[in-house]
């Protein structure tokens, strides 16, 4: 990650992000009510959403929940910039949790007891997710031999034919990261669930379009760890890396419309198997047919 | 030069020691124990100073005369402990304990009878850049906690003396009351113990500066058994049924770890050899001492609380805060720790490296997952000790230079940010009555400060871009580049649960109620001083990250490279930082953005408030009660998820002691069958 490269990024995320975040929350709107036999509402739907939070009067619970809003925002953007700037992919990790992290204690800080179950939950999330992000950091290096995500595009071929397991471990726990139901414990979108909007409860008003944005953000960048998967070094890999982000969304839309809540016992379960099951075969499986590196 | 600080640093500490044991007023006592903690600050400074600076400091070589004594008072010294454990288990009925101590004070003597002439020691003393950042452990974190515990045992006592007026009234009550000379309350007044709980604190400070530096064995060992003997002297310190219960319960493991060591010395002596640094040389270059490495890896591992000795540093609990924050950040656990870092490059793909491997991953996955299920802060303060030693145990085994760099980032942060958690955990407990993480909802209100050390410290220890996560990080690069695919996966699942019970603690400590309450006025200035120094150090530590790493643990890691034999331990051929300066630098600016945007925006937003909401009107935002529907007061009640189920102590402690003993027999085994036919993994 050169300076060159970081400046580019930091400039072409901040802007593009958000734009393209904005309208793949519109799509996933308009669909989502056309599966569910609505009509749905206009694409640019998220984008008013923030704009009227930004209108809404000037209160909070508290003076410190908005700084950690605030926060979790920046880190999040952070870490996509290093990532798209083709960075350390651990830096990126590390900097979405610590975000993640902050977007939590925003919720305790209220002293809401709704905000709280779902801050917990949200907690019992990402101890569900994290496995397979850090296993997924550690099959990357294991294939391009380096932790820059840049060392992608001097790939022969795409990491998916070494790691085709890990990517469906990676897609299992997308679900709880883009906050889809059945994984939608702390914070859904869907109005028919026990507990909606646990974790932003006390959130309103700027704070609450802080959150809308830092999603379109990380619906981003998790995309990018998609198409991680997909990229080499070829320019065919642009056109198939759009094309299998563009499945994989859809799928997790399918998945969302598809499926009931489950409890958190069966979230952590099944994300720790299929996490375990796949890193385990798929590093094996490709320690054994390569010689190791040393 | 040299030999003179080092010397001040061994010597100095014990004349404060002797001199609290006669001390008794609150206030001499306090002059003495700020004045010895400045001095042994400040030469441990200086010689780190003077160390890195470059100084010669080769061949550190005490005069005949004085090696001479040296050997005389440590076979003395060792023959004291050994009488001193045997009458105590003797009084409290506690057999093993003085079988232990009787075996292996035959041992040493018999040693020192028979196979010590056969020993020839050019260098009893070393120092290396690991044993300055130890050294500087020792001497800031360490005199910090002394510091500390003015106040703090101040506050105790009284506590002490309350517990004891209502417990003589029971016993005039009970005219019955089991006949105890010590039970405090029977005659209405408590012994003042605190002179010989100050003495021992120093004396510990003694003893660990000779386990640093100490090159001959023999002297190592005596060192090592005094901070065993001294743990169990703070353990015991209240005197009561379970703090005795669990003073023998540590002293016999650890007894057990230095019979381990003392067996180690002896068979080393049958070949001549009695200095450490001979030790690793001839362990990272080939076989001969397999055995003894591995007897000196098992004391390392009973004395870091690895699994299954874990239950010791768990009962060390009863002790006063100090205690256990001195136990956990800067001394004896972290002298284990030394010990299996100094072997490091004898480890790696062979028996003893798998066995410590597995033994550190494992402690550090169980006991992290057994931490989500404590609410008591002080145990899960000890799991996550535990569980961290673990981590620096995991990659001593691995024994690249990588897996080295992390284990000694990892030991210093940890030295760092979990004494500032005991110190607040301790300050907290005698505020608010309790050290339940529970009881902790809201401190962010009445404790203000602490809250906030409190948090910098949970921060610390378990999120980027702060030390114990960079470290991490290293380990995740190191077990990358050695294909360990077992301990990555270890890890990662690791992490995940470690990132469980420090989040949700907190939240707790951070959720602010509406309406204010501080009681925070009444914390001793020397807690409020150690609890700074400890958060500053924790911050200075995280930005300093990059330099500490170009100028002290790389250095540190070509020394030892020099020893190893690039035939057997390729990974030795070439030293380099693991995450390069760059990354870390990010790291750190980040860690200073952090800082300055609390700072500058944390609290200061001047918007309309609201209260939150309570399915009703809200009446008191402290206790969440709020009128229902019904015009009726009811109380909104939340606890923190324990998940009891999944991370229980009844589920996992018998499945992981399992499986750790299962590994230290397996190593000692393969590492016997080494010795009588030279096999090997």
């Amino acid at each position: 990650m050169t300076l060159l490269s970081f400046v580019a990024a930091l400039v072409g995320f901040v802007i593009l992000a958000p734009l393209v975040g904005c309208f793949i929350a519109g799509v996933d709107r308009i669909l989502s009510a056309r599966l569910q036999g609505r009509v749905g509402p206009p694409l640019l739907q998220p984008y008013y959403d923030v704009r009227k939070l930004l209108a809404k009067d000037n209160a909070e619970v508290n003076s410190f929940q908005g700084f950690y809003v605030a926060l979790s925002l920046v880190l999040a953007i952070l870490s996509g910039v290093f990532f798209f700037a083709g960075g350390n992919l651990l830096l990126v990790v590390f900097i979405i949790t610590l975000s993640a992290l902050f977007f939590i204690v925003a919720a305790y800080s209220t002293r809401s007891p709704y905000a709280e179950i779902g801050a917990e939950r949200e907690i019992v999330q990402v101890m569900s997710y994290e496995p397979m992000v850090i296993l997924m950091t550690v099959a990357f290096v294991m294939v391009t031999g380096s932790f820059n995500v840049s060392s992608v595009f001097e790939l022969a071929r795409p990491l998916i034919a070494d790691m085709p397991l890990i990517f469906i471990g990676l897609v299992f726990i997308l679900t709880i990261k883009l906050r889809k139901s059945p994984f939608d414990l702390s914070y859904s979108h869907h109005a028919h669930q026990e507990l909606v909007k646990g974790i932003s409860t006390e959130m309103s008003g700027k704070t609450l379009a802080m959150v809308e944005v830092m999603h379109w953000y990380e619906t981003v960048l998790f995309l990018g760890w998609v198409a991680l998967f997909i990229v080499w070094g070829s320019w065919v890999a642009a056109l198939a890396a759009v094309g299998a982000v563009i499945v994989v969304y859809l799928l997790e839309i399918f998945i969302d419309n598809n499926f009931a809540r489950v409890k958190w016992q069966h979230m952590l379960k099944w994300s720790w198997i299929v996490t375990f099951v796949c890193v385990l075969l798929n590093i094996f499986l490709f320690l054994w047919l390569r010689q190791p590196i040393v | 030069m040299a030999t003179t600080l080092i010397g001040f640093l061994v010597l100095f500490p014990l004349l404060a020691a002797a001199l609290l044991l006669v001390v008794r007023g609150d206030a001499a006592r306090a002059v003495v124990v700020i004045t010895a903690a400045v001095l042994i600050a400040a030469g441990s400074i200086l010689l780190a100073v003077l160390y890195l600076l470059g100084s010669a400091w080769q061949g550190l070589v005490p005069s005949e005369l004085v090696r001479t004594t040296i050997n005389y008072v440590t076979l003395a010294v060792d023959v004291l402990i050994a009488v001193y454990i045997i009458a105590k288990s003797i009084r409290y009925k506690k057999l093993l304990a003085g079988v232990l101590a009787f075996a292996q004070l035959g041992i040493i003597v018999g040693f020192e009878f028979t196979l010590a002439h056969n020993v020839t020691v050019a260098n009893d003393l070393y120092i290396d850049p690991l044993s300055v950042i130890m050294a500087l452990i020792i001497g800031i974190i360490g005199t910090g906690i002394c510091i500390y515990s003015l106040g703090y045992m101040k506050d105790h006592h009284q506590h002490a003396l309350e517990h004891a007026k209502v417990q003589a009234a029971d016993a005039n009550d009970n005219a019955d009351d089991k006949e105890d000379d010590e039970k405090p309350g029977k005659s209405g007044k408590l012994p003042d113990r605190r002179p010989v709980f100050f003495a021992l604190m120093f004396l510990f400070l003694s003893a660990m500066y000779g386990i640093v530096f100490s090159n001959n064995l023999s002297w190592l060992l005596c060192a090592w058994e005094v901070t065993t003997v001294c743990s169990f002297a703070l353990i015991g310190y209240t005197r009561t049924a379970e703090a005795i219960n669990n003073s023998f319960r540590q002293i016999v493991m650890n007894l057990a770890g230095g019979l381990a060591f003392a067996v180690a010395l002896a068979f080393l002596a049958i070949e001549g050899i009695g200095e450490l640094d001979v030790v690793i040389a001839l362990g990272a270059s080939g076989s001969l001492v397999v055995l003894p490495i591995a007897l000196l890896a098992f004391a390392g591992i009973t004395k870091a609380a690895q699994v299954p000795f874990q239950s010791w540093l768990l009962g060390a609990m009863v002790a006063p805060t100090p205690t256990s924050a001195l136990l956990h950040s800067s001394t004896m656990v972290k002298a284990g720790v030394f010990l299996v870092i100094k072997l490091a490059p004898t480890f790696g793909w062979n028996s003893n490296g798998v066995m410590v491997m597995l033994i550190g991953a494992l402690t550090f996955l169980f006991c992290s997952a057994i931490a989500v299920s404590q609410s008591n802060a002080k145990r899960v303060l000890a799991y996550s000790t535990i569980a961290n030693l673990g981590l620096i145990v995991a990659c001593a085994g691995v024994g690249t230079p990588e897996a080295v760099w992390a284990a000694i980032f990892l030991l210093i942060f940890h030295a760092a940010a979990k004494s500032l958690l005991f110190l607040c955990v301790g300050t907290a407990e005698h505020h608010i009555g309790s050290r339940d993480i529970e009881h902790m909802d809201n401190l962010f209100r009445r404790m203000p400060t602490l809250a906030r050390l409190m948090a910098l410290g949970i921060l610390c220890m378990f999120i980027a871009p702060f030390g114990m996560l960079i470290s991490k990080w290293a380990t995740i690069v190191s077990l990358v580049h050695t294909n360990n695919i077992t301990l990555l996966i270890i890890l990662a699942f690791g992490s995940a649960v470690t990132f469980m019970f420090w989040a949700k603690w907190l939240g707790k400590i951070l959720a602010a109620a509406q309406d204010e309450r501080d009681i925070e006025t009444t914390v001793h200035r020397s807690e409020w001083f150690s609890l700074v120094l400890m958060a500053l150090l924790v911050l200075v530590l995280s930005l300093g990250f990059p330099f500490i790493s170009k100028f002290v643990v790389v250095p540190y890691l070509a020394q030892v490279a020099g020893i190893v034999n690039p035939l057997v331990n390729p990974y030795w051929l070439s030293v380099v930082e693991v995450i390069d300066f760059d990354n870390l630098l990010i790291m750190a600016v980040i860690v200073l953005a952090i800082v300055l945007a609390f700072a500058a925006f944390f609290g200061k937003s001047k918007k309309r408030k609201l209260p939150i909401y309570l399915a009703g009107v809200g009446e008191d935002f402290e206790k969440r009660t709020f009128t229902n529907s019904l015009s009726k007061t009811s109380e909104a009640t939340q606890r923190n998820w324990y998940l009891g189920g999944l991370f229980g102590e009844k589920a996992l402690t018998p499945m992981v002691n399992t499986m750790c003993i299962v590994l230290l027999l397996a190593g000692i085994v393969m590492a016997t069958l080494n010795l009588l036919w030279g096999w090997s993994l």
